[in-house]
């Protein structure tokens, strides 16, 4: 029924092999220090969302909306292509001279992330009963010192199963990041298509790793929620 | 809930099988073509002037267009266009989507293992668009960023000649130019024809150039599944009928000759190979 003729070999060594290897080692890179980043920023905004200072408040509110009801791919290249026409002819050559491709594309999967995990972190926070702050408040403790000690350490307890999720999307949208040219895992199954016409074979092994990546985000985070954060669960 | 899954699973088998059946495209073109009336190719859209959106008619035009219009002509069925990409092209013609390739693509010897190709209907050389007077030769690209776009015959030439360099792949040529004029690549690279379509449309034109710098012959080729025979012959006589009665010489000089932008000149001839 099926005419098409299977060649796994192209993917599993020689040149082909190699290409995908380092598309794993840019999709990890990319992944991890996003995530990394989008969870600090998603801290800060999330702080600020629940701010009593109004400006505060009001901008954090913009940030989330704005960020989270545009989509990525729209972002990614407003940073790296919309971002020149703003930016200082000094700014855009040092850019020009790194690698902007990937540095655009780790900030606009931060900012995009970081909307999501602000409002998952708020909602953990909401989920804290408003006596803790009243009491923390009480003890001495200024608003900040209360989130910092008392109420988010709880918060993010409570949230790491939506923290997973947003995890997860961040390794899975870092595919976008061909468009400008990142030589990450989906570039790279392209491009072994495109050399060998092995579409399947090729699209097969991204998907596998893809696969692989997100349940090692998991586990990891499963495994620090049980022995870190909630080891009374377990 | 044990119900659900099996059906669920029954739904998944019947999509994947259902679509290999579909994918078995037709053996013989040329009869189909002519039984539904219409011959459907696979163009580019944003290439001047091989395939481009004109301006006023909202209709995809330009060298490559024309050569569809004289083969349906021939034919006697009406055209459908439909863009495709560089690397999207060959598997929407495998999968039956569209019909002949029409779209610069250049023959070799890894896709003449996919697909046939009909005689070379264009022929130019891969050049690059740097900025004025900062390239001489292939030389003082070693080691730069260039543009280009993903699955081209021009992302794999370049890093051939310049392995030093760093290819960045674009979806298509336009976004790659975009890049070299914020200096995010120092060249962009692809056949000179498309490279001069680019360039006149560009609105800083004076800032960029075509270096005489070469580094390979392109030869394109319209694009048949694989076997395809009649339809292949049919496409090759027609196209060797077009240069014999100078009908593709004037579609060269109406998109390339001296009344367009791009002043090029006609160093080759449609002629039957093999």
């Amino acid at each position: 029924m099926l005419k098409y003729q299977f060649d796994w070999s192209v993917v599993t060594s020689g040149k082909y092999f190699d290409w995908l290897v380092s598309g794993v080692v840019v999709t990890i890179k990319l992944s991890t220090v996003s995530i990394a980043l989008a969870f600090l920023l998603g801290l800060i905004i999330a702080v600020m969302r629940m701010s009593h200072v109004r400006p505060i408040r009001w901008f954090a509110l913009a940030y989330l909306e704005f960020f989270r009801n545009t989509p990525l791919l729209v972002q990614i290249f407003f940073w790296y292509f919309g971002s020149y026409k703003i930016l200082p002819p000094v700014v855009n050559d040092w850019l020009n001279s790194t690698s902007f491709e990937f540095a655009a594309a780790v900030i606009a999967l931060t900012i995009y992330t970081s909307a999501f995990i602000a409002e998952d972190i708020r909602s953990g926070v909401l989920s804290i009963p408003k006596e803790q702050m009243e009491a923390a408040r009480s003890s001495g403790f200024s608003y900040l010192q209360a989130m910092q000690y008392i109420i988010l350490p709880q918060a993010v307890r409570l949230t790491v199963p939506p923290l997973v999720n947003q995890f997860l999307n961040v390794a899975k949208n870092s595919s976008l990041a061909m468009t400008i040219g990142v030589a990450e895992l989906t570039y790279q199954a392209r491009q072994v298509e495109s050399y060998t016409f092995k579409g399947f074979e090729a699209f097969t092994a991204a998907t596998l790793v893809y696969l692989v990546l997100s349940v090692i985000i998991t586990a990891l985070v499963h495994l620090y929620d049980k022995r870190v954060l909630n080891p009374q669960r377990a | 809930m044990k119900r659900l899954a099996t059906l669920a699973v029954a739904a998944v088998t019947v999509a994947i099988f259902g679509k290999a059946a579909l994918a078995a495209a037709p053996a013989d073109t040329l009869a189909e073509v002519k039984k539904k009336g219409v011959l459907v190719a696979g163009v580019k859209d944003s290439l001047p002037p091989f395939g481009y959106v004109d301006e006023k008619s909202r209709e995809i035009v330009g060298y490559d267009i024309d050569f569809i219009h004289a083969i349906a002509k021939k034919l006697g069925v009406k055209v459908e266009l439909k863009p495709v990409t560089s690397a999207s092209r060959m598997p929407q013609l495998q999968e039956g989507n569209i019909d002949i390739i029409a779209a610069t693509m250049t023959k070799n010897p890894e896709r003449a293992k996919q697909i046939d190709f009909s005689h070379t209907y264009f022929f130019t050389g891969q050049k690059f668009i740097t900025k004025k007077g900062t390239v001489k030769s292939v030389k003082d690209l070693e080691g730069k960023k260039i543009g280009t776009a993903k699955g081209s015959t021009s992302e794999q030439n370049v890093k051939k000649a310049l392995p030093t360099a760093t290819v960045l792949s674009f979806d298509d040529y336009p976004q790659a130019f975009l890049a070299l004029q914020q200096g995010k690549v120092q060249a962009v690279t692809t056949d000179e024809a498309i490279l001069a379509g680019i360039l006149a449309k560009a609105p800083n034109k004076a800032q960029f150039e075509i270096p005489s710098v070469q580094i390979s012959d392109e030869p394109y080729g319209l694009g048949m599944r694989k076997g395809d025979k009649h339809f292949v012959d049919f496409v090759n006589k027609t196209i060797l009928e077009m240069e014999k009665s100078g009908e593709a010489k004037k579609i060269f000089e109406k998109w390339f000759g001296p009344s367009t932008p791009f002043h090029l000149k006609r160093t080759f001839k449609i002629t039957a190979e093999k």
